[in-house]
């Protein structure tokens, strides 16, 4: 991360609140911290999950009930982050056994395994009306000190995620995506930090699945659903997986172009689904690489407008 | 109690003859496109929605039940020769976007045309009705099903293990770089792979309609059932799927007797119980 793109972020975060409404904002920002940990998983390890969901979901289920138990939400945030931490392991364990398709069929699966128990278990999840009557804590209460209280965790995960990335941690990763068999050769266990990227995802995912109940005061059903899973592998692509705040991007534009199509066409998917298509079959690097280009390009302009101001002269 | 048990085994059987031909077509497509095709469930929704218009406009449901998996096919090789194709090199992430992509849409387009609404299709006049057996009396359109069913599953598999054509599919997902160096036109092969799942898919929504009547989200509902299929039969595996989707259909029918709330959860319960016992699923060798 240069200083470009802290100072690009710290002025996103200043100026998201008078330009989004509240919900919208802070429904960014809790995406955000789900797309940059799937990115840690997706981009740099080379794992596609298609079970994302599961984890955000569960949290969120798990947070939901012990506010309503009239838990404090400083047990809640840990317990539900822990909690997916465990389920992260368990389900990890049967999936980084495989690679490929196989993997991909797998997460989908047990999510659609923990979708139907939340469906089934109507009486501690509610089934299909989701989780309702949570209240918010009275101290973000208000609309301001709730976004402090979400961007405050925001920039504490997006430190430990950067932290992790850079780390030697994360080259391990980056070496298991490029060539697992030298990895294994050189004598990393690449099951186990396979499970060590699967979980580090899941729990962040979590985390921010917990904070999620926080919005709406509810937890819908679909939060669990493989749909979101999809939605999740989106916006992390359309961002672009080969930067570390690119999947932030993408969530930002999948959020706002979501919420501003759903008010004028109730068939909005559809429109999504075109957009989908058009980016995987033309623009594959996403919006980050887009930009990227851009900035290149302009670069090389201005160099070469100088260089002929240096020939005339 | 032993009428209960039979009719739901019998019901269970039709269940997992229809995942079976769901199943072996994702199979199929998996295994020789190495594409996890997320349309799959769409293709089967799009099955049952054709033959409905189809049986609506001629007046005959056995004419549709012939046409509409044909449809399904023309729609399977449309996304495999426009988008499918440009795809192959790259990674699953972006496969997997698209065929989502392609889901989405075609799903918000049956909204469209058909309308938010659920609706039934009646079995014909020939069809309905119920058959008695003796010792239980049976709808006569599940029996039909049934054995319509196991014919075509009988059917596929001459087809796989008899015909050139069937070779080479099977040779495609064993190794698919060798059918290229040998010297076989892949893009052919793949278009047909993907448009006999889309058959397959197609077929089975079709035949599905009468018994559980056509909803836009049937497609979303059928295509993890068609996941756990494959993850129970081991990737690649034709007779796999065959015997994962008629067991789940039987454990489904048993759970009915039982749980009858629990009957989604008995398919993800046998899924666990694979990969816990035998990881690489039942006929899996990889």
């Amino acid at each position: 991360m240069n200083k470009y793109t802290i100072i690009c972020l710290i002025i996103f975060i200043l100026l998201g609140p008078f330009l989004l409404p509240n919900a919208t904002i802070t429904e960014m920002l809790i995406f955000g911290i789900v797309a940059i940990s799937t990115n840690i998983m997706l981009g740099y390890t080379g794992m596609l999950s298609f079970g994302q969901a599961l984890f955000f979901g569960t949290s969120a289920y798990i947070s939901g009930l012990i506010l309503l138990a009239g838990f404090p939400i400083f047990l809640a945030i840990p317990i539900a982050t822990l909690g997916s931490f465990l389920i992260s392991l368990f389900v990890g364990y049967f999936c980084v056994k495989r690679e490929g398709l196989y993997f991909i069929c797998l997460t989908f699966a047990f999510n659609q395994m923990f979708y139907f128990i939340a469906y089934v278990w109507t009486e501690v999840t509610g089934g299909e009306d989701g989780l309702v009557g949570i209240t918010r804590p009275e101290f973000i209460d208000t609309q301001f000190s709730f976004y402090v209280f979400i961007s405050i965790l925001f920039l504490t995960s997006l430190y430990l995620m950067y932290k992790i990335i850079t780390s030697p941690l994360g080259l391990i990763f980056k070496l298991i995506r490029e060539n697992p068999s030298r990895a294994e050769a050189i004598g990393y266990n690449v099951r186990f930090f396979k499970l060590v990227s699967f979980s580090i995802a899941s729990t962040f995912t979590g985390l921010a699945g917990s904070l999620y109940v926080l919005i709406h005061s509810m937890v819908p059903i679909d939060q669990i659903h493989w749909l979101k899973s999809g939605d999740i592998i989106f916006m992390t692509l359309f961002g672009g997986v080969g930067n570390f705040l690119g999947p932030l991007i993408g969530v930002v534009g999948y959020i706002w172009l979501s919420d501003t199509f759903s008010i004028i066409w109730a068939r909005w998917p559809l429109i999504m689904g075109v957009i989908f298509a058009i980016i995987v079959l033309y623009f594959r690097g996403g919006v980050s690489e887009l930009l990227e280009n851009l900035v290149k390009k302009s670069q090389s302009y201005f160099k070469k407008n100088k260089d002929e101001k240096y020939i005339k002269n | 109690m032993t009428f209960l048990i039979l009719s739901q085994i019998l019901n269970g059987l039709g269940l997992g003859m229809l995942y079976a031909l769901v199943g072996v077509g994702l199979t199929l497509i998996l295994g020789v496109l190495n594409i996890p095709n997320f349309a799959h469930g769409v293709l089967y929704a799009l099955g049952a929605y054709f033959a409905y218009s189809i049986a609506k406009m001629t007046g005959s449901f056995y004419f549709a039940i012939f046409l509409s998996p044909l449809l399904v096919v023309l729609v399977g090789f449309l996304l495999e020769s426009q988008g499918v194709r440009r795809l192959y090199q790259a990674h699953h992430d972006y496969q997997l976007l698209f065929l989502f992509a392609c889901a989405l849409i075609i799903q918000e387009i049956i909204i469209i045309i058909w309308g938010p609404i659920g609706f039934s299709l009646l079995p014909p006049p020939s069809l309905s009705g119920a058959l008695d057996l003796g010792i239980l009396i049976y709808p006569k359109y599940r029996l039909v099903l049934i054995c319509f069913a196991f014919f075509m599953i009988i059917c596929l598999y001459l087809f796989l293990t008899k015909t050139n054509l069937g070779a080479i599919l099977r040779a495609g997902i064993e190794n698919r770089d060798m059918v290229k160096v040998l010297g076989i036109n892949v893009n052919i092969v793949f278009l047909y792979t993907f448009g006999l799942g889309a058959y397959l898919a197609g077929l089975a929504g079709a035949l599905s309609a009468p018994i559980m009547g056509l909803t836009p989200s049937m497609g979303l509902d059928i295509l993890p059932i068609c996941f756990v299929v494959v993850v129970i039969a081991g990737l690649g595996s034709i007779p796999g799927a065959i015997v994962a989707g008629i067991l789940i259909g039987l454990s489904q029918g048993a759970a009915t007797i039982w749980f009858p709330e629990a009957t989604n959860v008995v398919i993800y319960l046998m899924m666990g119980l694979t990969i816990i016992f035998r990881p690489q699923g039942l006929f899996g060798v990889r």
